[in-house]
């Protein structure tokens, strides 16, 4: 793809997402307004207690309600074990490990009906002792979530490269701390949900929310038994996802057990107290991390050691480590690494992935202890980020290739907008009374393009110039809000030179759309951008071969621009491409402008030992924050948030800035405000009057500014953005109220009581 | 609670005469269909009486030296009211940081108050302006009668107000001189339900305080005045050993929880601090 670039005006332009008014007048069709003749609606009655042996389930009383047309438990459906650890089943039959464990379903005429129903099911349980701290669950000996395993350990993971000890002889400063990460869901606006219907030849309809759409039938066509490809998948609007949606979860198969019994379509939707206590959670993780460098700051050494609570079931969370271990062996030159993570059953919910994929909880450790490292150094935390910054054509210990590579620009350019000299010098000086300020900065590394988990990371397309100039892009990539229609549409445009306002983009059926791997990794904007732009590039030339043809003059000489083709010497007008289309179809040669693509990106699977280029290429970003601290009532206020991306050439500003924008929003609420608090393996504040977003009155004014690298494989130079901007805020804001406070804290998030309550305890480390 | 009904006279008569065949009053919702919501099926099961045709439970009036707010004001009008501003600032403050402005604009004084939350954040400043609630219906049909808002609160949500009795309005008695200030602290600033709330009021001459009234929220299982605090700062000098004093003085009144909102320390921490401000500016205002 290095097809010189040509400017159209398509790339770069500011343009408004295709599917805004839709969803701004309410007309978009999420997955609770879609509705089918006859359809039932179905409800889950999950475990009361975190563990416990299911001694009966007397159902009587829920099926003898009128509209009750069906109650299943474990012993009506088949449990085919699945997720990441096969660990996992629709319903439970014998034992029940956590508080989400799904005992029993219902479907009714009404969700009423349903719910009810579920309310009169009487579950008698034997209560069982209960391990919820992961550190107690990896001790020898502990109580065992899973008799039948040796132990608690679910997985582990350990990477490494150098020789640590050699790096840690070399240093001059050592720094080592334990950084705990909790807690926080996703609380996606549109609640989870799905529609399951058979048709009479017994092939499965499934109107999903799913991010992965192809693998989804795949992975679902083995729990309820019907061949993969009699099961089509229906995408409806997401109403958010940010990765709670990569799995599959046991309401889904559910749905389908149900429609099977019933024999009509079944829905069930997710009220806002399932969203909060039974979706999955950002993976926590204790975090002991020790690092080392030279005087002059250049870093000698890293070496992490992970805990992470699985819950009692595996889905994505476990393979954080995947994503985290990038971030310590790469995120700068580090000569020397290791990084050893364990994944713990215990008897709390579990979770899943969620923007960053992990990042969020490795860049925090690494970047708070920079700073305490660059202070036990003397040394100014921008200089000690510089100095270790990596370079364009980096090849990291790892085997990560930085083949385009902004982060020493992101770190300038944040330091020059922040005014980070003068700030750190001023706020320096503790100031009297209660309102303290203080100014922190941290960077990320995250995949660009995806990553190789599977031997394809790869995405097709179909692209179709009608006769009358219109364009249909078939993709496989799904679109989850991130504004990836537009952003397909205008590289396509670009390439094309036929206007965005002429293009539909179909993405929503695997009927008819071609294979993609689905929406994570921030993999879109990179590999189905190119795509759409492979496949527009064919559908250009033949459109430029056939007008060369209908005109008598030499392709060369022509261009299409705006939908028009010229001469490309003049720009003079020939003819249009809706016209060079119709005389394709009715004269000349009897044929369509319908062009495919499938690109597939240079990366590589990781070997045993983890190393490998995973990603055709990496994004960077610096974020700088400026607090103000009420050192009595620990109440932070973020003044401005300077954000730097390197995201590559940047195809839709607009929706760039609203990516990042949002990811600062989620990434203040994760240092700041969200907490999903779990005790006993019970989620205590489901509800979004207790678990506090951050809101638009807490935002501060954020400066959004780009290194526009051209990376030389991505469509027009792109990178993906979508979730670097959630990743390097919270270590950013730590770093601020130390500066403010002099309290470096280690654990998230900074609620004022946690913050009033450590600064009254006096000086010192947490 | 089943709901079997949902009346909306347009006469305060007629209110009260759906109440006294036992409806439940309902005005903004925001507190009732919450909780209806939770427990759908909760208590025995009733009739709602929706207020929100009487538009006499909607006025603001100085009447009789008296500030009169109809119970039926919202908390967005309040956060605006010139009569509201100009006579109980306190009362304006409290509802800036009121909610969000879609409860604002929905949610009302009189069911605020008759929710009897601990942390209702227009109970503390009221109770320092001692401000008096007017009752109608029940035993006394249409006949009015008063409770100072300090004996309205009996418990955790429940209040003086007797079966089929209805708040119509609250009065707060003008005083020249009166200063006023009110703080609340969360988890953040906005959109929250205070974890302590904080009013306080006084009238400053040569130096001296007098009147003075401190109340508290969600602190104890109603909103409370605290005695000690005030007899640390009637007749006392403004000063800031008076402020440390009375700051001081207002935990011993203080009885809070631990919940999944706030720990007790850091309420008692907190109000510490917040009591400190308020009555700092009520000196300096």
């Amino acid at each position: 793809m290095s097809e010189s670039t040509r400017p159209r005006g398509a790339v770069g332009a500011p343009i408004p997402k295709l599917d805004a008014p839709e969803r701004v007048t309410g007309r978009i069709r999420y997955i609770h307004e879609i509705g089918l003749p006859r359809m039932l609606h179905g409800a889950v009655l999950r475990a009361e207690v975190p563990h416990a042996r299911i001694v009966r389930v007397d159902t009587s009383r829920a099926l003898s309600l009128p509209g009750v047309r069906a109650v299943l438990t474990g012993a009506d459906v088949p449990l085919v074990p699945f997720g990441h650890g096969r660990d996992n089943t629709a319903l439970k039959a014998d034992f029940v490990r956590c508080i989400r464990d799904e005992v029993a379903a219902v479907a009714a005429d009404t969700e009423e009906i349903a719910r009810e129903a579920c309310r009169r099911i009487r579950v008698e349980y034997e209560p069982l002792p209960a391990i919820f701290d992961p550190e107690e669950a990896a001790r020898p000996g502990a109580l065992r979530v899973w008799p039948e395993r040796e132990d608690n350990l679910a997985f582990n993971y350990h990477y490494d490269h150098g020789d640590v000890a050699a790096g840690e002889a070399e240093s001059d400063a050592v720094v080592e701390g334990t950084y705990r990460l909790h807690y926080v869901t996703h609380a996606c606006l549109g609640t989870s949900g799905i529609v399951a219907a058979f048709d009479s030849d017994g092939r499965l309809t499934l109107h999903s929310v799913t991010q992965v759409p192809f693998l989804y039938r795949r992975d679902m066509s083995r729990i309820v038994g019907v061949p993969p490809e009699h099961i089509r998948v229906i995408q409806a609007a997401i109403g958010g996802g940010f990765g709670s949606k990569l799995d599959i979860y046991p309401y889904e198969p559910i749905a389908i057990f149900l429609a099977r019994a019933t024999g009509r379509p079944v829905r069930i939707l997710f009220d806002r107290g399932e969203e909060f206590r039974d979706s999955p959670t950002r993976q926590p993780a204790i975090v002991h991390l020790r690092s080392g460098a030279r005087r002059d700051g250049t870093l000698t050494f890293r070496t992490a050691r992970l805990l992470l609570d699985n819950g009692a079931h595996t889905s994505w969370g476990a393979t954080t480590p995947f994503v985290m271990m990038q971030t310590f062996s790469s995120l700068y030159r580090v000569p020397h690494a290791a990084f050893d993570a364990e994944v713990v059953y215990t008897h709390n919910p579990y979770a899943g992935s969620f923007r960053g994929y992990g990042n969020l909880q490795a860049t925090f450790p690494i970047e708070v202890q920079l700073d305490e490292l660059a202070e036990s150094l003397g040394i100014d935390p921008l200089e000690l980020r510089l100095r270790n910054a990596q370079v364009p054509g980096e090849v990291t210990g790892q085997g990560l290739v930085f083949q385009s590579c902004g982060l020493a620009e992101c770190l300038r350019t944040a330091a020059a907008a922040s005014g980070w000299e003068e700030k750190r010098r001023a706020y320096a000086q503790a100031g009297e009374g209660p309102l303290r300020r203080g100014i922190g900065m941290a960077s990320m590394v995250h995949t660009g393009g995806g990553a190789k988990i599977y031997h394809s990371d790869g995405c097709g397309t179909v692209l179709t110039v009608d006769d009358f100039g219109s364009v249909t892009l078939v993709t496989g990539a799904t679109e989850i809000g991130q504004g990836s229609e537009t952003v397909l549409a205008q590289i396509a445009a670009e390439e094309l030179g036929i206007p965005v306002d002429r293009f539909t983009v179909v993405n929503s059926d695997t009927q008819v759309k071609p294979w993609d791997v689905g929406v994570h990794a921030s993999r879109t904007t990179f590999i189905a951008g190119n795509a759409a732009r492979m496949a527009a590039n064919k559908a250009r030339r033949k459109l430029l071969d056939a007008a060369a043809e209908q005109l008598g003059v030499p392709a060369g000489d022509l261009e299409i621009r705006d939908g028009d083709v010229v001469r490309a010497s003049d720009g003079k007008v020939l003819t249009d491409v809706g016209r060079v289309v119709r005389k394709l179809h009715f004269a000349t040669r009897y044929d369509v402008v319908t062009t495919t693509a499938y690109y597939e990106p240079p990366s590589a699977m990781q070997d045993p030992g983890f190393k490998g280029n995973v990603s055709p290429t990496y994004s960077f970003a610096t974020h700088v924050v400026e607090v103000e601290v009420d050192v009595e009532t620990g109440v932070i206020r973020p003044l401005r948030v300077t954000a730097v991306h390197d995201a590559g050439r940047v195809i839709n500003p607009l929706g760039a800035l609203g990516q990042v924008e949002g990811g600062v929003a989620m990434g203040l609420g994760y240092a700041m405000t969200e907490d999903l608090v779990i005790r006993e393996g019970r989620v205590l504040n489901g509800s979004f009057r207790d678990y506090k977003l951050f809101t638009a009155p807490e935002m501060p004014e954020v400066d959004v500014r780009w290194v526009e690298t051209a990376d030389p494989d991505g469509p027009f130079g792109a990178k993906g953005i979508g979730e670097a901007p959630a990743i390097c805020i919270a270590p950013a804001v730590v770093n601020a109220v130390y500066q403010a406070t002099g309290r470096r804290f280690r654990s998230l998030p900074l609620r004022p009581e946690r913050v009033a309550l450590e600064l009254a305890r006096g000086e010192g480390e947490e | 609670m089943p709901v079997t009904a949902f009346h909306a006279p347009s006469s305060l008569a007629d209110a009260l005469a759906l109440l006294a065949a036992g409806g439940r009053p309902v005005a903004g919702g925001t507190d009732l269909v919450v909780e209806l919501a939770a427990a759908p099926d909760g208590g025995p099961p009733g009739a709602l009486v929706s207020l929100h045709r009487l538009a006499e439970l909607r006025s603001v009036a100085v009447e009789d030296g008296d500030l009169v707010m109809g119970a039926g004001v919202t908390v967005a009008t309040l956060r605006e009211h010139p009569l509201v501003r100009e006579h109980a600032p306190v009362l304006a403050q409290a509802a800036d940081r009121f909610a969000g402005p879609q409860v604002r604009n929905a949610a009302t004084l009189g069911g605020n108050l008759c929710h009897a939350s601990p942390a209702a954040d227009l109970a503390p400043p009221l109770l320092v302006l001692d401000a008096v609630v007017v009752l109608a219906g029940g035993e006394g049909g249409e006949a009015e009668r008063r409770v100072p808002v300090d004996a309205f609160f009996v418990g955790p949500r429940r209040t003086a107000r007797l079966p089929g009795e209805l708040l119509t309005a609250v009065r707060v008695p003008l005083r020249g001189g009166r200063r006023a200030s009110f703080q609340k602290g969360g988890t953040r600033p906005s959109m929250d339900i205070s974890v302590v709330s904080v009013a306080a009021s006084a009238e400053l001459r040569d130096g001296v305080l007098r009147h003075a009234r401190i109340a508290l929220g969600a602190v104890g299982p109603t909103p409370l005045r605290s005695p000690a605090a005030e007899a640390v700062l009637e007749g006392a000098p403004a000063t800031a050993a008076t402020v440390a004093a009375a700051a001081r003085a207002v935990l011993r009144d203080a009885r809070p929880i631990d919940d999944v909102r706030a720990s007790a320390a850091y309420r008692l921490h907190l109000l510490g601090v917040l009591a400190q401000r308020v009555i700092r500016d009520v000196i300096d205002r």
